[in-house]
């Protein structure tokens, strides 16, 4: 492997990677403050870049308009799931919550499948254009969007969880939910933002990353996948591992591939299985985990 | 006999007959019986991962790997090395029970989704594999695999499939639930219920935990190596994630942690498409989703919470 395909094949999973650092950002923040794995995140972005593409390609909505759209329904559709859903089954076990992420992640998946039939459509990229190169990289406008939006968001989530009250108080529920309400922090209304977030990243996400592939009602599942195990790498506790997670994951998948084209789709959950077992707090996450 | 003894008695009775009768009731539409054997088949699947999730709680995303493992064990032992399909069975299953070992082995050290990831992981990854070996057919699937034959009679149509699959059924029933009323059984549910408390008993928790996963692994392999012969046609895409998913959905909605409930996921989920009709298939999974957010927020033993409650009405 020569040095200028080893750069090519960094850069383009590091592309690859900021994906699943996207979509497991997301997943991320609703796992550390409310505690439940939302396997419905990436549906959820799938549902509203459905609505996404109607609005740009029959209502002819300008795309940045739309951008801001997706993220607010995303915002919406999270409060509604915290508001009606969840709050009344917080105190199930976590197999109940599970379950529950499930079940809106099969509502979603038959919705967009039943409402727009399953064909796969092409959906406009938001940057196009021929692909940049920078010395020997070639890479494409959208990829780049893509890799520019997860360090963007990152960085709004960094400054929200560690520079503003709210984030302070969704971290401290992270560490003690008790001891939380003890000190007169409003769980309820923190859940509720924190969901808010954590969907409207999904709807974002799903949105940037879909000119990519194709838009069909199953396009999530796989990226889903690799953003749990970018997660487990991370070490499940710090959005800041998830994103560094989903670099890692990118990149040693895109080398993989090339190296080894029969390996690449296990390659990357086997691994996440031997960091479960020989270190399960992960690259980043504290040894003392919360035990469930 | 009490009078509500006699009832029971009597809806017992009417409730096999039913059960011994639809054959000969669908005889013209043999396609009807087809689709509750499926559904026999996904039951007793279900009835692995309700025994591991709703008796032993632990989770498993990667179940749907334990039936491909049995049935593709099976199904090549046949084919390729022409064994007997009893013993090839008897292979399958415990394949599949092998695996569970594997896959068990990180339930000792992990728990909820950390379990749930690398459950899910391993069972994409089993997929995978069989998709690259050349022995299982790779991506083109395992077709012509030959119909159950047991001695020297054939299980050609769906009726003798039918009762044949009524007995394993109500056996494999039968042997989860006296393992449950047994003392490993009642171990299995202390272990769940609290890891500690059951460890001060004296229990061992690792092993039985092992135990659980070893015992769902070999019912799912032996759905899956029936199924093998049923359909006679095997691809690693039917038993990836989205199965593992489609099969734990059964055992929600059915009622996970009761003995009735995967049968009625299983024939909610194989038949409400056929009643909703063929146009509509993603009608279905809208009410799949529907109905796992119902069971969960409303029902939490899902359909057999129905079934016990029209039981008390009755007074049975």
């Amino acid at each position: 492997m020569s040095i200028d395909i080893f750069l090519n094949l960094t850069v383009r999973g590091l592309t690859t990677g900021a994906i699943y650092a996207l979509v497991g950002m997301g997943i991320v923040l609703i796992l550390q403050t409310t505690n439940v794995m939302n396997f419905a995140q990436g549906d959820t972005g799938m549902f509203i870049t459905y609505l996404a593409f109607f609005m740009i390609t029959t209502a002819k909505v300008p795309y940045s308009l739309v951008l801001i759209l997706a993220i607010a329904a995303g915002a919406v559709v999270g409060l509604l799931i915290e508001r009606f859903m969840m709050r009344s089954v917080r105190s199930r076990s976590h197999l109940s919550l599970i379950m529950l992420t499930l079940g809106l992640s099969l509502l979603f998946q038959g919705l967009a499948a039943f409402l727009f039939n399953t064909e796969p459509r092409l959906f406009p990229p938001l940057v196009s254009g021929d692909p940049i190169k920078i010395g020997p990289v070639v890479l494409g406008r959208q990829d780049i969007v893509v890799l520019l939006a997860a360090i963007v968001t990152f960085g709004i989530l960094y400054l929200f969880l560690y520079r503003t009250k709210q984030g302070a108080a969704a971290r401290s529920i992270s560490q003690d939910e008790y001891a939380a309400r003890v000190l007169g922090i409003p769980t309820p209304s923190i859940y509720m933002l924190i969901w808010a977030i954590g969907s409207a990243l999904a709807g974002l996400a799903a949105l940037l990353i879909v000119p990519r592939f194709s838009l069909e009602p199953s396009f999530m599942g796989l990226i889903q996948v690799k953003a749990f195990t970018a997660i487990v790498l991370g070490g499940m506790g710090s959005v800041f591992g998830a994103a560094v997670g989903g670099l890692i994951i990118g990149v040693v998948e895109n080398l993989v591939a090339y190296q080894f084209p029969a390996i690449k789709d296990s390659f990357m959950l086997i691994v996440i299985v031997i960091v479960l077992l020989v270190m399960p707090q992960g690259l980043f996450g504290k040894r003392q985990q919360r035990r469930f | 006999m009490t009078p509500s003894g006699t009832r029971r008695l009597a809806v017992n009775a009417a409730l096999i007959v039913l059960v011994l009768m639809v054959p000969l009731v669908f005889h013209s539409r043999s396609s009807i019986v087809g689709y509750l054997n499926i559904a026999m088949l996904y039951a007793i699947a279900t009835q692995g991962l309700n025994l591991l999730m709703g008796f032993g709680g632990l989770v498993s995303l990667g179940h749907a790997a334990f039936m491909a493992i049995g049935g593709y064990t099976a199904a090549v032992l046949v084919m390729t090395y022409h064994v007997n399909m009893f013993l090839a069975i008897v292979a399958g299953v415990a394949g599949a029970g092998l695996f569970g070992l594997v896959i068990g082995f990180p339930s000792l050290r992990l728990s909820g989704f950390y379990l749930a990831v690398a459950t899910m992981a391993l069972g994409s990854s089993v997929a995978d594999v069989i998709k690259r070996l050349a022995i299982t057919g790779g991506d083109y699937g395992l077709i012509n695999i030959p119909v159950l034959r047991l001695g020297g009679w054939e299980l050609t149509s769906e009726a003798s499939k039918y009762y044949f699959f009524v007995v394993i059924l109500v056996a494999v029933f039968l042997v989860v639930r006296n393992f449950l009323n047994s003392r490993s059984g009642r171990a299995v549910r202390a272990v769940r219920d609290s890891e500690m408390t059951a460890s001060a008993m004296g229990v061992n928790v690792a092993a039985y935990k092992l135990i659980t996963f070893i015992f769902a692994a070999c019912i799912a392999g032996l759905s899956g190596a029936l199924y093998a012969f049923t359909i006679s046609y095997l691809h690693p895409m039917n038993f990836g994630l989205a199965f593992s998913i489609n099969l734990l959905s059964m055992s929600i909605i059915g009622g996970l942690g009761t003995i009735i409930g995967p049968i009625l996921g299983a024939l909610f989920w194989v038949m409400l498409p056929l009643v909703i009709g063929g146009r509509m298939e993603f009608l279905s999974t809208v009410i799949f989703g529907l109905s796992i957010i119902g069971s969960v927020m409303f029902l939490p033993k899902g359909l057999s919470e129905l079934v016990t409650r029209i039981q008390t009405r009755l007074k049975l």
